[in-house]
């Protein structure tokens, strides 16, 4: 029985990975995905960057916080619509895998995207700018539970049962300029109102805009453990209306 | 002989229960393990929710699906091992060649490093497509995509295949290799399915396809099954859909605008319940075709028309099948009885058959 688990678990994790890799080769090159998930934080960075007074490390921090968010929540909403609509999802979900083996997998590809975008963003921040890094380990950790979960946000668009991108796609945006506003990158956390600041406690983004302030430049507001227990706990949650979403879709036929 | 499906009350409303649409009504049957099985219906009948419900992907509402001996609800991975879908659109990814594609769908089963590859060759060749290999599959016609989806779907060598009208839109030739492949498929040996042959469930609306290819078939019409037999059981229950097929050509110049009066003519001649214009051939459908053969000399020796054909037809599986889901064999049928009702004949297609209108 023992083996039976080990061997399915085994099997589970070669399908995450199957799932991720055939989805990076496939859609990492579409328009959309080129859009909304390697353009779309640059522009944001660049449009509330230019002309402000911004340190290297500062504006390194800022970028990275905000290449994780749009990164990895792109990917989610924009495949799994599209696999509806050309009939490729079907493949996916009679597969002999479970539906979080399936979930997990599409939340690793915009983790994997997120991540390597973080890394040119650091890389430019590094080498143009003469940022420094202070906790690379901090940095490194944060960007991986950040992106994976950021990735299982976006993943919950994704799972609306519908077979058109555009019917997700902007909700999807608002969400995600919602949070920026209210989640201490452009305002700091320090500086809030405590209502804002309230509010900007149930923002993921907060957690690793703080978490990349302390991964960056040495200081941050909260216990960045806690930044790191509240991105973990956040992506595990967002897990769950994927799974029941895609139980509607089921249900309904999508 | 053991049952490769068994359904047993099957239902799927979509909705709530009783008030939303009933798209399955509360149907059984079984497959057993080796045949080719034809679930046939028009549009709407419940085809494809049926199909969907067994594949996993649609939650019923109600009833039991045991597959290969294991029940659905509780035992999905099990079921999804041993089966293989083809969907009704080509489900193959654009982007890859159609060697990843076999790649990615071996991996996604489970299937070795070192089987896998061979596999994927076999089916290849099988398929005709080893030397497009390398090609991505944006590049293929369509014909090529099914052939890349079938091949996807097998890899694994699934006992139970589940395929979803596996030809319309396909050039004659194309749809002519796939049923072959569909019989190779579902015969013993290695090569394609593995030793046992393959159990193939063919979802289709196309009468003759199911007729060539399945041992026996269900006819699926507003969620109910109407019926389920081998196709010429089914063909012997409705004898009263055999008909004459008759071409007749003016034998000289001066029978002018024969056409125009011929269909409701032969549709008037006695015992013909429905006439149907069938290219250059009139088919006169009756219950005794041997009465109605010297009635149709007859008419054409009194009117100088030459028979260019004549031809006693028993039922065939389309017959059948218009006949149990209440349509009309053709729209020239609904034409004829217009000119007849139109004339003050009240025989003809309104006649006795009653469906069709």
């Amino acid at each position: 029985m023992k083996e039976g688990w080990t061997q399915r678990l085994g099997d589970e994790l070669a399908q995450v990975w199957t799932v991720m890799v055939k989805d990076i080769r496939v859609y990492y090159l579409f328009p959309g995905m080129i859009m909304t998930g390697l353009l779309s934080p640059f522009f944001m960075f660049f449009s509330f960057s230019v002309r402000r007074e911004m340190g290297a490390t500062q504006g390194v921090a800022r970028l990275l916080a905000m290449t994780i968010f749009f990164t990895a929540a792109a990917a989610g909403p924009f495949i799994i619509p599209l696999e509806r609509r050309l009939g490729t999802y079907d493949r996916l979900l009679a597969a002999p895998m479970s539906l979080l083996t399936l979930l997990l997998g599409k939340t690793a590809v915009g983790a994997v995207l997120s991540i390597a975008v973080s890394a040119v963003s650091l890389a430019v921040g590094v080498v143009v700018f003469g940022a420094s890094i202070a906790q690379p380990w901090l940095l490194a950790t944060g960007v991986l539970l950040g992106s994976f979960s950021f990735s299982a946000l976006g993943l919950i668009f994704g799972s609306i049962p519908t077979h058109n991108p555009g019917d997700v796609a902007m909700p999807s945006l608002l969400l995600r300029w919602g949070l920026l506003f209210v989640s201490g990158v452009f305002i700091p956390l320090g500086e809030m109102a405590p209502v804002a600041r309230a509010l900007a406690y149930l923002s993921p983004l907060t957690y690793a805009q703080d978490l990349m302030n302390h991964a960056v430049q040495g200081m941050g507001l909260l216990n960045p453990w806690l930044d790191l227990a509240a991105l973990l706990l956040m992506g595990v949650l967002f897990l769950l209306p994927s799974v029941k979403m895609h139980q509607r879709s089921r249900r309904l036929g999508y | 002989m053991s049952n490769a499906i068994e359904v047993d009350n099957l239902t799927k409303y979509y909705g709530r229960p009783g008030a939303g649409v009933l798209a399955v009504d509360h149907i059984s049957f079984e497959v057993h393990s080796g045949e080719v099985f034809g679930f046939l219906g028009p549009n709407g009948a419940g085809k494809t929710t049926t199909q969907r419900m067994l594949t996993t992907l649609l939650e019923p509402t109600g009833g039991r699906i045991v597959i290969n001996g294991h029940d659905l609800a509780c035992d999905a991975y099990t079921v999804k091992r041993q089966t293989g879908l083809v969907p009704e659109e080509s489900d193959v990814y654009a982007g890859l060649t159609a060697w990843d594609n076999l790649m990615f769908t071996a991996r996604l089963y489970r299937v070795g490093r070192r089987e896998r590859a061979e596999r994927a060759r076999e089916l290849l060749e099988t398929f005709g497509l080893w030397e497009k290999r390398d090609v991505k599959v944006e590049n293929f016609s369509k014909g090529m995509r099914r052939r890349l989806s079938i091949a996807m779907a097998i890899i694994h060598k699934p006992a139970l295949l589940f395929l979803d009208e596996p030809t319309p839109g396909l050039d004659a030739q194309t749809a002519r290799a796939i049923r072959d492949l569909i019989r190779r498929l579902n015969a013993a040996g290695p090569a394609l399915s593995g030793a046992e042959g393959t159990t193939i469930f063919l979802t289709t609306h196309q009468i003759e396809e199911a007729n060539q290819l399945c041992d026996r078939v269900a006819i699926i019409n507003r969620g109910r099954i109407a019926a389920i037999d081998t196709p010429e059981r089914l063909k012997r229950a409705f004898q009263r859909v055999q008909s004459v097929e008759v071409a007749l050509e003016p034998d000289g110049p001066e029978t002018p605008r024969v056409s125009e009066t011929l269909g409701v003519s032969l549709a008037a001649l006695p015992g013909v319940t429905t006439s149907v214009k069938m290219g250059d051939k009139w088919r006169l459908y009756t219950e005794d075709p041997s009465a109605l053969l010297p009635q149709v000399m007859d008419y054409a020796r009194s009117q100088k028309l030459r028979v260019v054909s004549l031809n006693t037809l028993g039922p065939s599986l389309e017959d059948v099948f218009l006949e149990i889901t209440g349509q009309q064999v053709g729209t020239v049928r609904h034409e004829t009885s217009k000119r007849q009702e139109a004339g003050g004949k009240r025989r003809g297609a309104r006649g006795k058959r009653g469906g069709g209108q």
